[in-house]
C-alpha cells in the first residue's frame, strides 16, 4: 500500500471553501446539501456558537473600561482602532494589526476578522435587493463592463437565502429596492413616523421606511430548525448573538451544513494560493499555512469555492501564480485587483425634534431607517451618476447626552435619570463607480508572518463620488428642515475606501473573459472549477448595503456548479 | 458639536445605535504612551469624595456608593496617555491644596457645604481637570450595578420592541 496516496486521499474532497463568513458558509450548506464533501478553510481561530460570545451577555459594570481601547490596544492596533468596529469588547473577533500587514498608498481602512463566522459575526444586517436599475447600469451609461446577469436571474435565489436567513422589513414595491421575503419589520419611532409622513408630503418620489435587517423579527419554522430563537432587542448583535437571532455563519449556515456530515471545518488555515494543473487545465486544490504549527499542507478537490471576502480572496488569488497565470490565477483579464469599490459614507445631517416628550420606547431595536434611493431615478440627470441612500434614525437623549458641562450634584444627576430630548439624523451611502485605477496589488518584497506578500492599496473617491457627496448632505438638510426638525446641521466626516466594509470588485463578473474575471455563474472564465462568491464578483457596487445580494449570488453559484460537476463538464 | 454626539451620529448613520459601552470605546483618547501613574490610597479616596459631590446620593446612592473611584482609576491609568494622567493628578491636587488654602482643611475632611464650594471653584479655576472628572464620573456612576440598575431603568433582555409608546410618570432614562 502507498502511504502517498493515502494520505492525499485523506486530503482530497469534493470541495473546497476558502472562508467562513458570510459566502464562505453559504456555500458550505449548499455543496454539503447537494451531496458533497467538502473542506471549509479559515484562517482566523475557532468560535464557537453561543459559548464563544464572550462579552455577549456581559453587564455594563462587568467590563474593564466600558469599552474604551487602552493605550497599549491602540499602540498595537494603529489602523484597526482608528474607527469604531474595534474596541475593548470586540478586539478578540479581529486580526491584530501586527499581523494584518498592508501598504496605503492612499489611505485605506481594512478590517480583517480572525474568527470563523468571519465579519458575519460583526456586521451591520442590513439586507437589500439590488434592481435592474443597478444591474443595468453600466451598459446604460457605458461604464465599466456590463453585468452578465439581470434582476430576473437572481430574485429566486434572493427568496431562497431570505427565507433561510430571516430579513424583517416593510413591503414598499420600489423598482430601485425590490422587496424581500420580509418577516414583520421593527416599528419606527413616533419621531420617525411622523418624519416619514412629511418628507412624504414634501419630496414626491422619496419614502422612508424602516431598516431591512438580518434579525429575526419573529422566528419560523425554518429559523427554529436550525436552533435560532427570536430576537430579544438587545443590540447586541455585533458581540455575537446567544440566541442565534441575526444571520451569521454559526447561528444560520453553519448548523445545517454539519448535520450533513459531509462539512470538515479547520480554522487557523492560511491559505497561500490554489494549484493549478496546466494538464488538465483545472485547479487541483489549495495550499495553506497552518497558523499555529506554521507547517505548509496542501488539499485537494474537484471545485473550490473562494469565498475568504473581496480582498482576501484577491489576494489569493494574485498569489496562484503559474507558467499559465504568471499574473495571478484566473487573470487573462488583467482585471484581478482592479475596480476596488466601496460605499462612501459619513455624511449627513442631523436635528432637534422639539415635540414626543411625552412619547418613549421600550427595548433596543437592532436597526434604524433608511431611505431608498431616489435620484437620477424616472429620467432626473443630476451633474453625477447613480445615487445614494440614507440610514439614521431618531433617538431620545439619554444619561451619556450633552448636557450643560459646568453643572454637578443633584441637579445633574436629577436631570439625566429623565430621558432627554428627541433627535434624528440621515447618513448617505452612496454607490461607487468601478475605476479601474483604484485597485489592490502584492508587494513584490515584503510578506506577513505566514509568508504571504502584503496587499498594497491605491484607491481613492473620485469626482463623481465627491459631487454625489453634496447632494448626500444638503438633501439630508433639506429633508429633516421640511420635516419639522430644528437646529439642523450638516457633517461631513470624510470617507475613505473600506471604511463602510463594503469592499467589492476586484474579480469583476462579465459577459467577456477579455475584460472580467468571472462569467454569469461566478466561475472563473478561465478556470472552470473556479468560483469567487464573495464582494469581488461585484460588476457594480449599487448603493444599497451587498451581503444579501452575496448570499444570493452564493447559493446560486452553488447550484450551477453541482449541476456542472454532476454532467462532468468541471 | 462635541466628539460625543459627532460619534453617536456617525453611529445612527451607520443604520445602527451605538451602545454606551462602545460609545464610550469609539471615544478613546490621544496615545503617547509611557509608565502609568499609581494612585495612592489617599488620591483614590479623594477621587470618590470628589465623584461623590459630582454625583451624590439622592433617592439613589452616589457615585461613592457605586465605587466609581475603581473606575476612574482604572481608565486613567490605562486609557489615557501619561501627560493626560498628570493633568488629571495634578488638578486632583491643586483642588486639595485649593480646599486648604480656602478652609484650611483638605478636601476630604471639608464639609458637604464646604465641598460643594470647592467644586464649584473648580468650574472656573481648575476647569480642565472638572470637566474630565466629570465625565469619567458620569461613566463610571451610569454603568456601575448600582447606577444602572437603581438610578436608572435596567432592562438586559428586552424581549420586544415599542418604537413609539407613552412615556410613564416615573420613566427612568434606560441604562442600556
Amino acid at each position: 500500500m502507498n502511504l502517498n496516496i493515502d494520505a492525499i486521499k485523506d486530503q482530497t474532497y469534493d470541495a473546497i471553501v476558502i472562508g467562513s463568513g458570510v459566502t464562505g458558509g453559504w456555500a458550505a450548506k449548499e455543496l454539503t446539501e447537494k451531496g458533497l464533501k467538502v473542506l471549509m478553510l479559515e484562517k482566523g481561530k475557532n468560535l464557537e456558537h453561543v459559548t464563544g460570545y464572550e462579552n455577549a451577555m456581559k453587564d455594563p459594570w462587568e467590563t474593564q473600561y466600558n469599552g474604551r481601547l487602552t493605550v497599549a490596544l491602540k499602540e498595537s492596533h494603529p489602523k484597526l482602532s482608528r474607527d469604531y468596529p474595534f474596541n475593548e469588547l470586540s478586539q478578540n473577533y479581529w486580526m491584530n494589526d501586527s499581523d494584518s500587514l498592508y501598504k496605503e498608498e492612499k489611505r485605506f481602512d481594512w478590517f480583517r476578522p480572525d474568527i470563523v463566522g468571519g465579519k458575519s459575526i460583526m456586521w451591520g444586517r442590513q439586507s437589500y435587493r439590488l434592481s435592474d436599475i443597478d444591474f443595468e447600469a453600466n451598459a446604460k451609461e457605458g461604464i465599466a463592463v456590463d453585468w452578465p446577469i439581470r434582476y430576473k436571474d437572481l430574485a429566486p435565489w434572493y427568496s431562497y437565502v431570505e427565507k433561510h436567513a430571516g430579513i424583517s422589513g416593510e413591503k414598499l414595491g420600489l423598482p430601485q429596492l425590490p422587496d424581500s421575503e420580509f418577516l414583520p419589520p421593527f416599528e419606527m419611532y413616533c419621531v420617525e413616523k411622523e418624519v416619514r409622513t412629511r418628507i412624504e408630503k414634501n419630496f414626491p418620489g422619496r419614502t422612508m421606511t424602516i431598516g431591512r435587517v438580518a434579525n429575526l423579527s419573529e422566528a419560523q419554522k425554518a429559523q427554529l430548525g436550525v436552533g435560532r430563537a427570536a430576537c430579544q432587542r438587545r443590540n447586541k448583535c455585533a458581540l455575537g448573538c446567544p440566541y442565534g437571532a441575526y444571520f451569521s455563519t454559526q447561528s444560520c449556515t453553519l448548523p445545517p451544513a454539519m448535520k450533513t456530515g459531509r462539512l470538515t471545518l479547520r480554522p487557523d488555515s492560511v491559505v497561500k494560493e490554489v494549484m493549478y494543473d496546466e494538464n488538465k487545465k483545472k485547479a487541483t486544490g489549495v495550499r495553506i499555512v497552518d497558523a499555529k504549527t506554521m507547517e505548509t499542507k496542501e488539499y485537494y478537490a474537484k471545485i473550490i469555492f473562494v469565498c475568504a471576502s473581496a480582498l482576501g480572496s484577491t489576494a489569493v488569488l494574485l498569489n496562484s501564480t503559474s507558467n499559465r497565470f504568471p499574473n495571478g490565477l484566473g487573470n487573462d483579464s488583467e482585471q484581478l485587483g482592479h475596480n476596488l469599490m466601496d460605499h462612501h459614507f459619513r455624511i449627513g445631517a442631523s436635528g432637534d425634534w422639539e415635540g414626543d416628550l411625552d412619547k418613549y420606547y421600550y427595548g433596543r431595536r437592532p436597526t434604524g431607517i433608511y431611505v431608498p434611493r431616489y435620484r437620477n431615478l424616472n429620467g432626473e440627470k443630476r451633474d453625477y451618476l447613480r445615487g445614494f441612500g440614507y440610514q439614521g434614525g431618531g433617538s431620545r437623549g439619554g444619561w451619556n447626552r450633552s448636557v450643560n458641562e459646568l453643572s454637578f450634584g443633584a441637579d445633574l444627576k436629577n436631570e439625566l435619570v429623565r430621558p432627554g430630548e428627541w433627535r434624528m439624523n440621515l447618513g448617505g451611502f452612496g454607490e461607487t463607480l468601478p475605476y479601474y485605477e483604484n485597485k489592490m496589488y502584492l508587494h513584490k518584497t515584503e510578506k506577513d508572518k505566514w509568508g504571504n506578500p502584503l496587499v498594497v492599496f491605491d484607491a481613492e473617491l473620485k469626482e463623481n463620488e465627491h459631487k454625489m457627496r453634496k447632494d448626500m448632505m444638503n438633501d439630508a438638510i433639506e429633508m429633516l428642515e421640511k420635516a419639522g426638525l430644528k437646529n439642523v446641521t450638516g457633517s461631513d466626516r470624510k470617507s475613505y475606501l473600506g471604511m463602510a466594509i463594503h469592499e467589492m470588485g476586484t474579480a469583476r463578473m462579465g459577459r467577456d473573459p477579455k475584460t472580467s474575471v468571472l462569467n454569469g455563474n461566478n466561475q472563473m472564465h478561465d478556470v472552470k472549477n473556479v468560483f469567487v462568491t464573495d464582494g469581488a464578483c461585484m460588476t457594480s457596487a449599487s448603493c444599497v448595503n451587498p451581503s444579501l445580494t452575496y448570499m444570493a449570488l452564493t447559493a446560486r453559484a452553488a447550484d450551477f456548479a453541482v449541476k456542472e460537476l454532476k454532467k462532468k463538464n468541471i | 458639536m462635541d466628539r460625543r454626539e459627532a460619534i453617536q451620529r456617525v453611529t445612527l448613520m451607520l443604520g445602527g445605535v451605538m451602545s454606551a459601552p462602545l460609545l464610550a470605546g469609539a471615544m478613546g483618547q490621544a496615545i503617547y504612551g509611557g509608565e502609568s501613574i499609581r494612585p495612592t490610597v489617599d488620591q483614590a479616596s479623594l477621587i470618590a469624595e470628589v465623584a461623590d459631590i459630582i454625583i451624590p446620593t439622592t433617592d439613589t446612592p452616589g457615585a461613592k456608593a457605586a465605587g466609581v473611584e475603581q473606575f476612574i482609576i482604572r481608565v486613567m491609568r490605562d486609557c489615557y496617555e501619561k501627560p493626560d494622567q498628570e493633568k488629571f493628578f495634578g488638578g486632583l491636587a491643586k483642588l486639595d491644596a485649593d480646599s486648604k488654602a480656602k478652609f484650611k482643611k483638605g478636601f476630604a475632611d471639608l464639609s458637604l457645604q464646604q465641598k460643594n464650594i470647592m467644586i464649584q471653584d473648580a468650574t472656573v479655576y481648575n476647569k480642565d481637570f472638572f470637566v474630565r472628572m466629570r465625565e469619567l464620573t458620569i461613566t463610571g456612576y451610569f454603568i456601575s450595578e448600582i447606577g444602572a440598575t437603581q438610578a436608572l431603568a435596567y432592562l438586559p433582555i428586552p424581549g420586544r420592541f415599542d418604537g413609539c409608546i407613552p412615556l410613564e410618570k416615573d420613566q427612568k432614562t434606560w441604562a442600556l
